[in-house]
């Protein structure tokens, strides 16, 4: 009866006493909308089908299912399962080998084995620390990264992304994650401290989160108020797109014309980050970096340095007058050799300082100056034994003083730079134009007393304490703010794992925004992920052991594809294409060429003049460093490898809480040609030749190692018949090709048509 | 409703592209995944009946001085030396006021003023509209690019021709919609940040096409594959991708890749023909300048360009060169010596390209824009350049239904501001628009939950500039 999800949502309030919601898209109070209040408490429903409830979710599901008269398709295959899995908790394809231990497991808890065991994986932080760093907006430059040639690399900007894949690995908490990305540098009093520790490491880079706005500061002209304005709205944009799916940017000028957010609000919001990219103290880049030892440590090196550069000057002076008779005696032959009657005026002559000369000694210093300089290596060829012996001992004594000085590196941290000075509203958002100072505060629909108690802004040693405050009420879950980010998370979480978020407009939570298809499902989704105590592991395995995940996404069934065309009630489980990281990185693991080396500095990318961008293959750190995954190249905004530009890696002028998937024909000409998916089917045709000498045999071994599954009859024969064709074009066009070369050729090519196949994109 | 597979919709098109937009019109309601795949979109989102059909887009980066090319200002010169408050940019301003050290004279009937650096640019003045009352809004060469190609300064947003192609799709099956032709020595300012999609599907992006060598990135492999083998393995291909497709019968986006291999294998076949210049008379080329070194590389493309219009593409963008500078038109230390150098490169072709599509007929269904991001400072820097001026600059508008032989709009009496009839980057915008046939307001795209559109014209008050249409 009650079709639309919003209706539904009406039955549930009134059932559960809160009465008729004033809801914003029914145009009235904006308060109510459902996105803007606590997580909902609610029932989770009986259904008909039993047999298909693995867990609470599924009842979710399948109580709409039920409503339109359809029901979850059948289980998976366990190869298409064993597949999906690998790509969603680590996005590499299993091998052969761990396809077979999986399917050859009749226990009953070969499912949960095979979860646990992927969950433990290093591949998972970097699966799900992708998607993360993505909605960060996560890059390895520090500007807008206008031009193809030049890269700026940021020093140790890298070690925010080794960061977040350390947290996804060690499964963080949600809320802990939060704090420490927001006010890390507020959890601890960094600046007195005698030493840093790794603890103090940790928290000063997960503020490098905070760190991915584009910032040309460093260029003079660009080291101006606008600019610095508009780095500190990026940067507190991005986190309220990123935690409370909403776009401010609009209320920056105005009161929103579409979501209940007024101008007061973003300037609210900005109050926070303010102290930290305050554009009254602006810090250019080099300035903002932190050197990675303490204050008190910095001094210490300082002083060690500057001893023994003392130790260093001391020597060389030694050194000096070592070898200063030796000059002397130089000189006077030098001079010497000069007739007498000048001798005296030219030594007058370069003795005088150069803009002192008059035009006599000005021509004499141009004729004789340089035949009268004594170089160094006519001293050393005159020195005596005892002297060079000397002077060699002390170089190495200053080399050895060299060699004892220390250095240290820079963290791209954020920290508040300075007492704290007021925010004002701009009128137009215009710096030109402040208007009245506002204090940092929720945006008032998600304000309430959890979420904006002024107990809370307390400083934190000489830290305004403003960003640890806002973590701390974006992380009570008991908190209309605190709910949001929970949804727009859990939502994100649900989007990776179906194609699609409940609600599908995953940056969108505003009364705009789309309506969830499960309403009561994303409310539930959010205290399990609380009860889990948000941690994503044991919440993705709630997701991924029910039997919605599990349905086979192989259906064609004209009744739920005329009730439902868009799949959106989950009437099977949807095909997936990989991300541009999951092609490249399924490409080398394929090949057996990946390099799974975890963490790290970024692999360089470079231009190429055809317009093309390639993997550095020179100077690399390790010969295999040209192989590591994806997430270790060197992210930059604009500029990506072809191969993942094709395949729709995103743009980050900002961050992205969505990847877009296009099917465009420069993929299938990337697929078909680029040089470096050729070097990966020429190492995947390699490993098939050596995995078997009949035919039959490496070609099921190659659809094994791309599909993790064996060739039906029609493709074992299709695949045979295209080599047969090749080797006989062999035969006929080359006679000096033998046979073995002809049948391993035809093999190879075998392998680059398997990896040119939609098979080989999409998660079944 | 069933939506319709693309192969069914592509077994339609037998009657023609029209009905093709026809039957996919029928099932848009049913589709954000028809609306994020395949290489080819025929939908027509034309709302009444256009002008033009095609835009060639000769993006002149750098900022071209226009009170030193296409904006006389003779007080300016008699108040050279006196003083004057500017909103300046980069170090090296002076407050002091210079004069234009170049000539200007009248071109054709219509007698517009323009550079004498500029004949040939010139000699098309009776076929342009000259708007000389442009502002922008930012002064820095990315943000004002990004603006004149997208309508906004902060980069992300999906660029003019990447609408245009969403807007009116291809009418070659070849070919994408949009093209970039870039030098090929490198990219100017911004790069292919300046033929983003944004957030409209990828096959809106614009698609480099090289004048020399392999003119798209890997149509080719480094090592040729001999055509039996290339079509035996995409026979193979063929017969496992249709396998697969069976289980999934009605997503689209399996059934776009199997179309884009043989798309894949056509493109390979046009380009080579689009791209052999030969068949080009030495007096059409000649015309171009492809005869002199300076102006051959910008000839070819501006040549190019017609030729990809005239084999049905919608939007083609070209660009100068990169050397000695990238952003060609950035005149910081002298604007005699340097737009001195930059016209010899750059007037010719752009010249000869209006003349060429007039004499073929071409000119009336396309429009040729000219344009820089930004004009330049009435006052000195570093000596006898001038800085950069969001306030104030020049756009030359042809063919496609613009009033020709006419100049609109004015700036103040130095230069600083356009002050009369002025026209801002998404006025331009709406009006390109409105020639092509669709009005700003409707070309819209889903996003964010907005329905997005180029211009924005709720915050930015985008209007057709009616004034200057014929």
């Amino acid at each position: 009866m009650l079709k639309h999800p919003l209706m539904r949502r009406v039955l549930l309030l009134m059932t559960i006493g809160l009465g008729w919601p004033q809801s914003s898209v029914m145009g009235a109070e904006p308060r109510t909308h459902w996105a803007f209040l606590p997580l909902d408490q609610v029932t989770v429903p009986e259904v008909k089908t039993a047999d298909r409830v693995r867990g609470e979710i599924d009842r979710f599901i399948l109580q709409r299912l039920e409503e339109k008269g359809l029901t979850l398709s059948a289980e998976a295959t366990r190869t298409a399962f064993v597949r999906r899995v690998f790509f969603d908790l680590t996005g590499l394809p299993p091998s052969p080998e761990e396809t077979q231990s999986y399917v050859l497991d009749n226990s009953p808890q070969a499912d949960e084995a095979l979860l646990n065991r992927l969950l433990e994986s290093p591949h998972f932080g970097e699966r799900w620390g992708r998607h993360w760093l993505d909605n960060a907006g996560y890059v390895d430059v520090q500007g807008l990264d206008n031009d193809a040639a030049i890269i700026s690399n940021t020093e140790n900007k890298w070690l925010y992304r080794d960061y977040v894949i350390s947290a996804l690995n060690r499964d963080l908490p949600f809320d802990r994650f939060l704090l420490e990305q927001l006010a890390g540098d507020e959890c601890i009093d960094w600046r007195n401290v005698d030493q840093y520790t790794d603890e103090t490491q940790r928290l000063l880079v997960a503020t490098g989160f905070l760190r991915n706005s584009a910032d040309d500061t460093s260029a003079n002209e660009l080291n101006r108020r606008d600019v610095h304005h508009q780095i500190l709205e990026r940067t507190h944009e991005v986190v309220a797109n990123n935690l409370l799916g909403l776009t401010l940017q609009c209320c920056k000028c105005h009161d929103h014309k579409y979501e209940p957010i007024p101008q007061t609000d973003y300037y609210r919001w900005q109050a926070f980050f303010q102290p930290a990219f305050n554009p009254d103290k602006w810090l250019q880049p080099a300035a903002r970096q932190l050197p990675n030892v303490s204050a008190a440590e910095k001094k210490r090196i300082e002083a060690h340095n500057s001893e023994r550069d003392q130790q260093i000057a001391a020597v060389r002076s030694q050194i000096a007058a070592t070898k200063l008779p030796y000059e002397q005696r130089l000189k006077e032959l030098k001079l010497s050799q000069l007739p007498e009657p000048i001798r005296a005026d030219t030594l007058a002559a370069v003795q005088a300082p150069a803009n002192q000369r008059n035009e006599i000694q000005k021509y004499l210093a141009s004729k004789f100056e340089e035949s009268l300089k004594v170089k160094p290596e006519e001293v050393t060829a005159i020195l005596s034994e005892d002297d060079k012996h000397q002077i060699t001992e002390r170089e190495s004594q200053i080399a050895t003083y060299a060699g004892q000085k220390r250095t240290f590196q820079h963290w791209q941290a954020v920290y508040d730079a300075g007492p704290v000075t007021p925010t004002l509203v701009l009128n137009r958002g215009d710096p030109l134009l402040p208007g009245q100072e506002v204090s940092p505060g929720m945006l008032s629909v998600l304000e309430n007393h959890l979420a904006n108690n002024p107990a809370d802004l307390v400083a934190v040693g000489d830290s305004s304490g403003r960003r640890r405050a806002l973590a701390k009420w974006l992380t009570n879950p008991e908190s209309a703010a605190g709910s949001l980010v929970i949804r727009v998370r859990v939502n994100r979480i649900w989007q990776q794992l179906f194609g699609r978020g409940i609600v599908s407009t995953t940056d969108n939570f505003g009364v705009t925004g789309a309506q969830p298809t499960h309403p009561e499902l994303l409310e539930w989704l959010g205290r399990a992920f609380v009860a889990d105590g948000e941690r994503l592991k044991p919440f993705l395995k709630r997701i991924m052991s029910s039997s919605t995940y599990r349905q086979s996404s192989v259906r064609n069934d004209e009744h739920s594809q005329q009730v439902d065309p868009d799949n959106r009630l989950l009437w099977k489980q949807r095909v997936r294409r990989l991300e541009s990281e999951a092609v490249r990185d399924s490409l080398l693991a394929v090949s057996g060429k990946l390099d799974r080396s975890v963490g790290g500095v970024p692999v360089p990318v470079e231009p190429r003049p055809d317009g093309s961008f390639v993997v550095k293959k020179e100077g690399l750190a390790t010969p295999t460093s040209a192989f590591r995954r994806t997430v270790y190249l060197l992210s930059r905004r604009n500029y990506h490898p072809t191969l993942l530009n094709v395949f729709d890696q995103p743009n980050l002028a900002t961050n992205c809480s969505e990847r877009s998937i296009s099917a465009v024909v420069l993929q299938s000409l990337t697929m078909l040609n680029d040089a470096f998916v050729l070097e990966q089917a020429d190492a995947f045709g390699d490993r098939v030749l050596k995995n078997g000498d009949a035919r039959d045999v490496r070609i099921a071994s190659a659809f094994e190692l791309a599909f993790s599954r064996q060739p039906t009859t029609n493709e074992a024969e299709w695949c045979a018949a295209a080599m047969n064709r090749e080797v006989e074009f062999h035969r006929q066009t080359n006679p000096a090709c033998t046979d073995v070369e002809a049948e391993n050729r035809a093999m190879i090519r075998i392998c680059h048509t398997l990896l040119n196949t939609s098979e080989f994109l999409v998660i079944p | 409703m069933i939506a319709m597979s693309r192969r069914e919709m592509l077994q339609t098109s037998a009657l023609g592209f029209g009905s093709l937009a026809l039957a996919a019109l029928a099932q848009q309601s049913s589709a954000r995944a028809t609306e994020t795949v395949g290489q080819r979109d025929h939908r027509r989102r034309t709302h009444f009946a256009p002008r033009a059909k095609a835009v060639i887009m000769l993006v002149q980066n750098g900022g071209p001085s226009h009170m030193d090319l296409f904006d006389p200002k003779p007080e300016l010169t008699r108040r050279a030396g006196q003083t004057m408050a500017v909103e300046t940019f980069q170090a090296g301003n002076t407050d002091k006021l210079m004069a234009c050290p170049l000539e200007f004279r009248r071109y054709g009937q219509c007698g517009t003023e323009i550079s004498t650096l500029l004949p040939h640019l010139g000699g098309a003045a009776d076929d342009f509209c000259l708007v000389r009352s442009m502002y922008s809004e930012h002064n820095n060469h990315t943000e004002g690019l990004v603006m004149l190609n997208t309508g906004k300064i902060f980069p992300g947003r999906p660029a003019l021709g990447s609408w245009v192609s969403y807007g009116l799709g291809s009418e070659n099956e070849n070919l994408p919609a949009y093209l970039v032709l870039r030098d090929s020595e490198g990219y100017n300012t911004s790069g292919t940040l300046l033929w983003q999609n944004g957030w409209l599907p990828a096959l809106h992006r614009g698609t480099e096409i090289a004048t020399s060598g392999t003119p798209v990135l890997n149509l080719q492999p480094a090592t040729p594959v001999p055509d039996r083998l290339r079509r035996n393995q995409l026979d193979l291909l063929s017969q496992l991708n249709r396998q697969h497709q069976q289980q999934y019968p009605l997503d689209t986006d399996l059934e776009a890749r199997i179309s884009n291999y043989e798309l894949a294998a056509r493109m390979q076949l046009a380009t080579g023909e689009l791209l052999n210049l030969s068949n080009e008379t030495a007096e059409t080329q000649r015309m171009y300048g492809l005869d002199q070194p300076e102006s051959a590389g910008y000839g070819t493309r501006c040549l190019m360009a017609r030729r990809l219009i005239e084999n049905g593409v919608r939007f083609v963008q070209v660009f100068p060169p990169v050397k000695p500078q990238f952003q060609p038109w950035d005149a910081h230390s002298n604007t005699k010596t340097e737009n001195e150098a930059i016209c010899r490169r750059c007037d010719q072709p752009s010249g000869a390209l209006i003349q060429d599509l007039k004499q073929r007929g071409l000119l009336d269904s396309t429009i040729v824009i000219w344009s820089g991001e930004f004009g330049r400072l009435p006052v000195s820097q570093n000596g006898l350049g001038r800085d950069h001026n969001r306030n104030a600059f020049s756009t030359i508008l042809a063919g496609g239904g613009f009033r020709a032989g006419e100049v609109y709009g004015a700036t103040d009496e130095v230069g600083y501001r356009s002050v009369v009839n002025r026209v801002s980057v998404p006025d331009l915008h709406a009006t390109l628009l409105h020639q092509l046939g669709m009005d700003h307001n409707k070309l819209t795209y889903p996003h964010h939950g907005n329905d997005e559109t180029l211009t924005d014209s709720r915050v930015t008050d985008a209007r057709v500039v009616r004034e200057i249409l014929a």
